[in-house]
């Protein structure tokens, strides 16, 4: 059978492949995003493990709200992007040096 | 089940806000370019309804409402109360500033609203999943602020520079959550708690939850090292934007700290210990060190933020029921003494200027005594220095420190706030001791004025008076 | 090895490949794409451990519309790609450190010895009679309905934060409102004849006058 350690090491694995995508593409803001929504893919995998093998329906609803708020978030999220594109012409990260930090 | 009236009554202020943000949202369309003010005194209304009704449906015992969703009890009554206060001040300083540039439109004050509606859900959240619910309401409703003004290069790159931040944060945030879920098979603080003390710290996956919980904590509160995004964010937003999310937004994220490690992980508590103290120490130290170089003084109260959390964190990581009525007591200060000194800021800005460098503050005190006055009171304040309240947050949580023996912590947090103080202190002598650069008078408005000066002085009279406010703190933490 | 064994497996791998793609890829299009791969196996994953209700929403509302926004952006941006992947080989060492390390305590904690089977024996598969939708909209409308609500508050923020950001009247356009044409008045608004005196030695005090009595 599987057990759950397994669904729990595939999100792991995931969720480490989103962390890795932050570092690697600092400089395109729409894979960063992309490797947001990889992280959240790997949480809720971790829910809906957890809620199956507890017996507990809460874990899906939780999973239930985590999709709703991130498509919330992806709509003002490329709302920005669209604002900052209009303004500098780019999403190359480096160009976007008006602020040091 | 059917559904019972009496769990609307907990969450009546937060109805109040909810159906203000729907009126102005719908009474903007009907609305002249010059009558927009009138979406102004709407919010400011609803924030005044929810304050009496904050205060009409507090106090008394704890009350679990919606199947234990929604927490009410003193502690809740006494932050929302401060959220709103502060929220309402940062409102009134907002206007001239937004008439200023056209962007007194009515989607500012709903999206305002959204912010500080979700600040009181979090603050009276009693599940993991009601907490990130208020706590994506208010961050999707700073991100849309921060970019506000649609044609600001800083702004929209501030904005996108939080969002990919706060999401990031989100993200280890609730990866944590998820871990404590599956240790303990609850969502709900209670029940989390009562699970987290039959395992005890032996239990490598809470602990290993808990470092997530802590880390997005950082993110969202700003603490070193997860700073890197407040001084950019401080620098970029619009002023008022900057204000709001600087003040009001701290109190909620206090009460998130509180209601996940105190409420629902304090049989771990010496393993966060370790991590809140680690973040501390450089959160104090980074943040007045940095503050030192900046010519930026938006960016500098960045900074300066930064090393507050610090002094928050130390508050909470002494683990007493003092050291937590401390740190409540200096987050409620905080935020109002940081929406005056944002405040300052917006009053000497003008049509076409924004007051952001620390040579706009020269000879202030030529311009206006009474602003002087209270931007000095406000500096003083930051820096700790008696009798105003700053001095009176910062002695409270070093006690508590100090109590629990963590001596060295108290120590180092001394040693960097002496350092911190200069920079303050230079915005004083900027204001009283230098010409002013420029000629133009400040033009400002009754409203303001009155606002400021409550401000300012009650800056004052608490610090002089700390006993009526310390009392609530500590009533909340029996 | 049962076939939900090799279900499991496979999705897992498609998953876990398409996700390396995802953050390796140089065009951003291909990016997306692959991320639709990902949420597809993602879902079916799910779906092994009976979230049917989610799985399917993940597809419908992730791949119909999520991923399609992000598609329809990038395409509408038209990026630049060759300057957008400059650093990636520079990143590489740093990153793949940090994600190994994450990935190696996850594992540490995650594994057989907290989660294998003898802590959590998998539990028999769910009868006919277990309905998952029914189950979640249960939980959702009645322990959870205070969520439920702040979830709509949450899409309104969206909504009026993407309007406000992104929507800008253009001045350069000449629509017509048909509310407006429909309303139009016969005084002002209609085309009017006027007659006027020609110009030249026809004109006499005479017509002058019968010209300004002319009605309207």
């Amino acid at each position: 059978m599987i057990a759950l350690s397994d669904y729990l090491i595939v999100a792991g694995i995931l969720f480490s492949i989103g962390v890795a995508g932050i570092f690697l593409n600092r400089k395109n803001v729409i894979v960063l995003l992309m490797c947001i929504e990889l992280m959240l893919l790997a949480v809720n995998t971790n829910f809906v493990a957890f809620s199956h093998f507890r017996h507990d329906i809460t874990g899906q609803v939780f999973v239930f709200f985590i999709l709703t708020v991130a498509a919330a978030e992806a709509a003002i999220g490329l709302a920005i992007l669209v604002v900052l594109f209009r303004n500098r012409r780019t999403i190359n990260v480096e160009d976007l040096d008006s602020l040091k930090g | 089940m059917p559904f019972n009236s009496a769990n609307l009554l907990p969450i009546l202020p937060e109805i109040a806000i909810l159906i203000t943000a729907a009126v102005v949202l719908v009474v903007d369309l009907y609305l002249k370019e010059k009558d927009k003010g009138v979406n102004h005194v709407l919010a400011l209304i609803g924030l005044l309804v929810a304050f009496v009704l904050t205060g009409l449906v507090g106090g008394g015992e704890r009350v679990l409402a919606f199947d234990g969703n929604v927490v009410r009890d003193l502690m809740s009554d006494l932050l929302k109360a401060g959220a709103l206060i502060v929220s309402a001040l940062t409102l009134v300083y907002a206007r001239p500033w937004l008439k200023d540039r056209n962007l007194l439109a009515g989607e500012f004050y709903v999206l305002s609203l959204c912010a500080v509606l979700g600040m009181l859900v979090m603050i009276s959240a009693n599940t993991f999943l009601t907490l990130y619910l208020g706590l994506e309401l208010l961050a999707l409703s700073l991100y849309a602020l921060v970019a506000f003004d649609r044609d600001s290069k800083l702004g929209s790159e501030a904005a996108m520079k939080y969002f990919v931040l706060g999401a990031l944060g989100s993200g280890l945030l609730l990866y944590g959550i998820s871990m404590i879920y599956g240790a303990t098979g609850s969502i709900e603080l209670g029940a989390v708690a009562r699970a987290v003390a039959e395992q005890g710290s032996g239990n490598k996956v809470l602990v290993f939850g808990v470092a997530f919980l802590v880390i997005g904590i950082g993110f969202k509160f700003g603490a070193v090292p997860f700073h890197m995004w407040v001084p950019d964010i401080y620098e970029g937003a619009p002023t008022p934007v900057a204000m709001f999310l600087g003040s009001a937004p701290k109190i909620a994220a206090f009460a998130m700290i509180v209601r996940l490690l105190v409420e629902g992980l304090n049989a771990l508590h010496t393993d966060w210990q370790g991590m809140l103290a680690i973040l501390a120490v450089l959160s104090i130290g980074l943040g007045n060190v940095a503050a030192i170089a900046q010519s930026n003084i938006k960016r500098m109260f960045g900074y300066s933020t930064i090393s507050h959390v610090g002094f928050i964190f130390l508050g909470l990581l002494a683990g007493s029921t003092q050291g937590y009525a401390s740190a409540m007591f200096y987050t409620l200060t905080y935020a109002l003494m940081a929406a005056g000194a944002f405040g300052i800021l917006t009053i000497l800005s003008r049509e076409g200027f924004d007051a952001q460098n620390l040579e706009d503050l020269k000879g202030l005190n030529e311009r206006d005594p009474w602003y002087a006055a209270m931007m000095a009171l406000l500096m003083f304040s930051a820096a700790g220095v008696p009798p105003t309240v700053g001095f009176m947050g910062k002695l409270l949580v070093l006690e508590a420190v100090v109590r629990v023996d963590m001596v060295w912590l108290a120590l180092v947090a001394v040693f960097f706030s002496i350092i911190g103080a200069f920079y303050y202190l230079r915005v004083v002598k900027f204001i009283y001791f230098d010409q002013p650069t420029t000629a133009v008078p400040i033009v400002t408005t009754g409203g303001v004025r009155a606002a400021m000066t409550v401000n300012g002085l009650a800056i004052l009279f608490l610090g002089l008076f700390p006993a009526a406010l310390l009392g609530l703190c500590q009533a909340a933490f029996p | 090895m049962g076939f939900e064994k090799f279900l499991f497996y496979c999705f897992a791998a498609i998953a876990l490949a398409s996700a390396g793609m995802v953050i390796s890829r140089r065009n951003p299009v291909h990016a997306v794409l692959w991320m639709v791969v990902t949420f597809v196996s993602g879902a079916a994953l799910w779906i092994l451990l009976e979230a049917e209700f989610l799985g399917i929403v993940l597809i419908l509302v992730y791949v119909g519309a999520v991923m399609v926004l992000f598609l329809f952006v990038v395409m509408m941006l038209d990026v630049d790609i060759a300057t957008l992947r400059a650093c990636f080989i520079r990143y590489l060492p740093l990153g793949a450190a940090v994600a190994l390390l994450m990935l190696g305590e996850i594992v540490w904690i995650v594994g057989p010895a907290n989660f294998g089977l003898t802590h959590f024996p998998s539990p028999p598969a769910a009868g006919l009679d277990v309905n998952n939708t029914h189950d979640l909209g249960m939980s959702l409308y009645t322990t959870y309905v205070y969520p439920v609500e702040l979830a709509a508050v949450l899409l309104l923020v969206a909504i009026v934060a993407a309007i406000r950001l992104t929507m800008r009247r253009r001045t350069d356009t000449k629509t017509i409102d048909p509310a407006v044409q429909s309303r139009v008045k016969k005084g002002p608004d209609r085309i009017r004849i006027v007659k006027m005196a020609s110009v030249g030695p026809l004109e006499t005090p005479e017509t002058l006058a019968e010209a300004k009595d002319e009605p309207r």
